[in-house]
């Protein structure tokens, strides 16, 4: 089995871990934390995506709000210092990265003219 | 806002900027496609795949910047605030056309091999030491995986059960995609684009982005919200007559927390600044009959208990507030969300005529 092999393989056990987990959290888990989710069915396979992808994340927050651990005040406190970082470092990595690109650009005459190598079909 | 989640949560304002957003994406296929299929360096005779592929790669591309621009944008000049209020189908529709470009280039150049396209995909180019020729395929997988995450996550279910401090930190990811996407094109279509307005609308458009970011950080650290002194455990904010009718004075608390005192016809009153949809900010809001509209995607809260109006069943912290000296003081111990405070009224207040 070679790397490429590896990696697809992670994707499937990642992906059917996260079926699982969606199936157990949408039928009974989601009632259980969300009042807004009580008798709402239509919404719940737009989760299905979300869950397959990042279902680490959702096992975590399904134990913490189940286990009454949840920090309300947590809610209000938004992340802004770490947002300006992101915005800081952001313009940082674009300008080297297309310089970057630029710097390693090939150029040749530009009238060349496409040579065939082969007939069609061979 | 919610009461039971239904899929989409659609009214006029979300039809009309969706209906405008894909005649965008029409018109702007279209022009790649048919008009003027030469600014994508399809003066050679090329197959369809790989026009519609590289057509759809430049749509995806402007965009995630023209996303990437509307946060800076609206941090700027509110004007722009209508443009965020429906980011997120924005998002969505950017990850379908990503997929779209991303399965021309699978089922065209990698459909072919003996082996299984996508492990074709991983294997192909290998040549990770050097970065002429560097396999810019792993950056726009990437960036593919954080698209997908954020719209799989782009449900208002989402936010209230991350919390809006962990969705937004998982939807920075964005800032990773897109650096992986300008990494993905310099790497990858740069190094073999001849005409040269696409490498202009590239160009352009990245540093646009980077651009906005720098300078609507640089305004907020040049202007951001003071800290309020502290005074025998409370915080002054202000003297009343600061606050314009119907306007907040917004505060940061000594443990982070931003508050919003508002004038409300001569009553003072205090809240969370942070919504609890997306901790949009409530104190650059307008209080309309008790009620402060989130000036992000609309919310509104009572600002004497910080609830939303029922059938709605949104909950802010409130914050207990006096008057000493001529000074608002707020004690900087949230209430929990939805607790009522009696409003603070203002000796003597009259409306200052505008």
């Amino acid at each position: 089995m070679d790397q490429a092999e590896l990696i697809l393989l992670f994707a499937k056990i990642w992906g059917g871990v996260g079926a699982l987990v969606a199936l157990a959290f949408l039928s009974f888990g989601i009632d259980r934390l969300d009042e807004d989710a009580k008798g709402a069915y239509v919404f719940r396979p737009l989760i299905v995506p979300g869950v397959l992808l990042i279902w680490p994340l959702v096992l975590w927050r399904w134990y913490i709000l189940a286990d009454g651990k949840d920090d309300w005040a947590k809610r209000y406190k938004p992340k802004r210092n770490s947002h300006n970082l992101f915005a800081l470092i952001m313009p940082v990595l674009i300008i080297g990265i297309i310089a970057a690109g630029l710097s390693v650009r090939q150029t040749w005459p530009v009238n060349l003219a496409p040579v065939q190598l082969t007939e069609p079909g061979q | 806002m919610s009461v039971k989640y239904t899929p989409v949560q659609w009214n006029l304002n979300k039809w009309g900027y969706d209906a405008v957003m894909l005649v965008g994406v029409v018109a702007f296929l279209w022009l790649f496609l048919f008009v003027s299929p030469e600014l994508l360096s399809h003066e050679f005779p090329i197959n369809p795949q790989v026009h519609n592929a590289r057509a759809f790669g430049a749509c995806a591309f402007v965009m995630l910047t023209v996303i990437l621009c509307i946060g800076p944008l609206a941090r700027i000049d509110e004007r722009f605030l209508p443009l965020l209020y429906n980011r997120r189908h924005f998002g969505v529709m950017t990850t379908f056309v990503a997929i779209t470009h991303a399965s021309y280039i699978l089922n065209w150049y990698f459909a072919f091999s003996k082996s299984d396209k996508f492990s074709a995909l991983l294997f192909a180019n290998t040549s990770y030491t050097q970065l002429a020729g560097f396999p810019f395929e792993a950056f726009g997988i990437f960036a593919l995986i954080c698209l997908a995450v954020l719209a799989a996550t782009s449900h208002d279910f989402w936010m209230k059960f991350l919390t809006p401090p962990v969705w937004k930190r998982l939807h920075s990811l964005i800032y990773f995609a897109y650096a992986a996407v300008v990494a993905h094109v310099s790497l990858g279509i740069l190094q073999d684009q001849q005409n040269h307005v696409f490498t202009v609308i590239f160009i352009g458009g990245a540093l646009a982005v980077a651009g906005l970011h720098a300078y609507a950080a640089w305004l907020d650290w040049r202007g951001g919200d003071e800290v309020g002194a502290q005074s025998n455990g409370w915080i002054e904010i202000c003297s009343p007559e600061d606050i314009k009718n119907g306007f907040a004075k917004i505060k940061l608390l000594p443990n982070g927390e931003r508050v919003a005192v508002f004038n409300q016809e001569g009553k003072l009153s205090a809240i969370s600044n942070a919504c609890a949809h997306q901790n949009g900010p409530l104190g650059e809001g307008r209080v309309i009959d008790c009620l402060v509209t989130c000036p992000w995607h609309g919310f509104q809260y009572d600002v004497t208990d910080g609830r939303s109006p029922a059938p709605f069943t949104e909950k802010v912290p409130t914050y207990n507030l006096r008057l000493t000296d001529g000074v608002i003081q707020v004690d900087p111990k949230a209430n929990p969300p939805g607790t009522y405070v009696e409003p603070v009224p203002i000796p003597g207040w009259q409306e200052v005529p505008a």
